[in-house]
């Protein structure tokens, strides 16, 4: 049954749908998540009934906050925001109620919820509607930070988020949403912290997740004659897979680190942090970030280019740690 | 109420709904890069607002900014350009409709995050206050908004502070099918009408019918008065209809959708009373659409930023 392809938010839905036939707690709320033009929780609604899959107001606050209570008090909520931007407006209830709940009580309580949140730029739609994010959900301690960057994973990891009995932030590119790829009918979790190999290469290192992980194979490819490049999706930035990322430095030699995400302090300083700590040594050239520079997002979308990394970039990228 | 008065509400009406037309065309043809919610229907709400504030009061908006920008004075050719996101637009194509803004008409700004726009607005009231020059501010905000904390909370110091401000909701919920972040399933609202929650908070509020730009202009200038006499906040409530627009300029609404059309309502009333003539409205007409085709062939016509410009503006230069 693996050669079965749908799309990613297929993908998601099916995860929801499995996960609340297996479990009666996992509950499902957010803007418009009833509606019939969101893919990834259309019909949820009509087969599971209005009391666990709810509309809410537009009120990130106070419905992010509820699936913090809900979630204390024994059920597993899975709270959409409709973009991860719109999260902004409920930043106590995540990095600090959701995020820290756990540790703060002594472990008296747990928080086992998942905030699923789109992400991404490409759509020219301004600098509150095209962020990524992750790295300030990474930085705060307590939360598990998931990047799914296809239908297969996408519904792994959702069924793994769901049963963790921590807070999952887990976020899906809306430019991924229409790809498509192989899924296994049946339920199947993908563990977290477990990074995928996606290319085998001998000369370069590229560490890269969500949509961007097409680009650099794009890239890894245009560059076929010049280096062997190997591709690592981490899948989850919390918990990283910190071996799997120094074991390839130390075949290749050469990081490119590639991210979404703004620069400064973001996900590609962390691999580069840790790549400096602990595998220095294997490293033949210096390291290489391709993120998107410390600009928010502007509405012209040849700036909007401009900014995010891109095939060229990449290809860029793996040029300058090979000379 | 002067002629001319009704004249000018007819007028900003009129504008709104061409300008608003001629971005329908240009989406169409791929040359405005932008999906945004627009206004078509709700003119009256603009147009009877603005009519009392001068270009020193501010108004804060919404991600369905048009109206409110161009009722408050905005120039049709940055704006288009801003659209387009050209150089030469209010914010030089970086903010598009979700954040244009613009300081010398007072349009402080559009707002790509609901609800977003309402506490900065109580920051403009504020600085008026302490100033003491008499100027107002009005934020302008959907019924899905209203429900934000940061809106209640707004509402909330607001009163406290007795701001020079105005709270215009603009309701959709009741008479459009279900859209984007509304009800689907479950309600939003627990009550009715949103302004019954002015009581609670310590302000006048009232409800009325969003196509009676007469209605509007009337209650706003109440609000508007109070606010600079500097007796505080007001919350008023129009409930609104969105209608279909169209991409060949017509400003006529449909058949069915006359009953909630601002613009139609008034011509009705404006011809029985003798205030507009064929040939005022044919002129109005005609007027607004020469500025509107002058405001796409400007925008049209002018260069896109250079990529290198992307990196400007993140702070201020040599601050
Ligand atoms: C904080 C936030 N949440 C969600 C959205 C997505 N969104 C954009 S418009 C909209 C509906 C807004 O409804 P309302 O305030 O009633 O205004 P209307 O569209 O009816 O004019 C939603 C949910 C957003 N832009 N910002």
């Amino acid at each position: 049954m693996a050669d079965r392809v749908i799309t990613y938010s297929e993908a998601i839905n099916e995860a929801h749908t499995q996960e609340m036939e297996r479990d009666p707690n996992v509950i499902l709320f957010g803007e418009n998540v009833s509606s019939s033009w969101r893919g990834a929780t259309k019909g949820l609604k009509e087969r599971f009934g209005r009391e666990r899959v709810r509309d809410t107001p537009i009120t990130e606050t106070s419905f992010i906050g509820m699936g913090v209570g809900a979630a204390i008090r024994g059920l597993r909520p899975v709270v959409e925001l409709m973009l991860v931007d719109f999260g902004l407006v409920a930043m106590d209830q995540i990095l600090n109620q959701m995020a820290k709940s756990h540790y703060m009580s002594g472990g008296a309580v747990k928080v086992p919820m998942v905030l699923r949140a789109a992400y991404g730029a490409g759509t020219s739609s301004g600098a509150t509607h095209s962020e990524s994010l992750y790295s300030i959900f990474a930085h705060m301690p307590g939360m598990k930070v998931v990047l799914p960057s296809n239908p297969y994973d996408a519904k792994g990891l959702l069924i793994t988020a769901i049963r963790d009995d921590n807070p999952v932030v887990f976020m899906e590119h809306r430019l991924l949403s229409r790809t498509k790829g192989p899924v296994p009918e049946e339920p199947y979790t993908v563990p977290f912290g477990v990074a995928n190999l996606v290319r085998e290469g001998s000369d370069v290192t590229i560490v890269v997740t969500g949509k961007m992980v097409g680009l650099a194979m794009e890239a890894a490819d245009d560059l076929k004659k010049e280096a062997s490049v190997e591709v690592i999706d981490p899948r989850t930035i919390v918990p990283l897979d910190e071996e799997a990322i120094l074991n390839s430095v130390g075949k290749t030699g050469r990081l490119v680190v590639v991210d979404e995400d703004y620069e400064r302090c973001g996900f590609s300083a962390e691999v580069a942090a840790i790549v400096a700590e602990k595998g220095f040594n294997n490293l033949k050239a210096s390291v290489c970030r391709v993120a998107t520079p410390n600009v928010p997002l502007p509405f012209n979308p040849t700036l909007e280019k401009q900014l995010l990394p891109d095939r060229e970039k990449i290809a860029r990228a793996i040029r300058n740690v090979m000379a | 109420m002067y002629k001319e008065t009704k004249l000018n509400l007819y007028r900003s009406m009129v504008r709104i709904r061409t300008f608003e037309n001629g971005c329908r065309k240009l989406i169409s043809e791929g040359k405005l890069p932008a999906r945004f919610g627009m206004y078509t229907g709700q003119e009256a709400v603009a147009a009877g607002v603005s009519a009392h504030l001068d270009k020193e009061d501010e108004i804060g908006s919404t991600h369905r900014p048009i109206g409110h920008l161009i009722a408050k004075g905005c120039s049709l050719n940055k704006l288009m350009a801003e659209l387009c996101a050209k150089r030469t637009g209010f914010n030089k194509g970086k903010a598009g409709p979700y954040h244009t803004f613009d300081p010398e008409s007072g349009s402080l700004g559009a707002n790509g995050i609901v609800g977003g726009s309402v506490p900065m607005v109580a920051g403009y009231a504020l600085a008026h206050q302490i100033k003491k020059d008499g100027g107002v501010a009005v934020s302008y905000f959907g019924e899905g908004a209203s429900n934000q904390g940061g809106v209640q909370e707004t509402l909330n110091l607001a009163a406290c502070w007795e701001l020079p401000l105005v709270f215009v909701c603009e309701n959709s919920s009741p008479e459009v099918q279900r859209m984007l972040g509304h009800e689907i399933d479950y309600p939003q609202l627990s009550i009715e009408r949103v302004s019954d929650r002015a009581a609670a908070y310590g302000m006048p509020g009232s409800s009325h019918d969003g196509w009676d730009v007469l209605k509007i202009f009337e209650v706003a200038g109440e609000a508007v008065r109070r606010a600079r006499e500097g007796k505080g906040p007001t919350l008023l409530e129009f409930k609104v209809h969105q209608i279909e627009g169209n991409l060949e300029g017509r400003i006529e609404a449909e058949e069915d959708e006359k009953v909630w059309c601002p613009i139609h309502n008034l011509r009705q009333k404006l011809v029985a009373d003798g205030t507009l003539t064929p040939e005022i409205d044919d002129k109005i007409r005609k007027e607004e659409s020469v500025d509107v085709e002058e405001a796409i062939t400007f925008a049209l016509g002018s260069p896109e930023p250079e990529p290198i410009e992307a990196f400007d503006d993140v702070f201020v230069e040599g601050a």
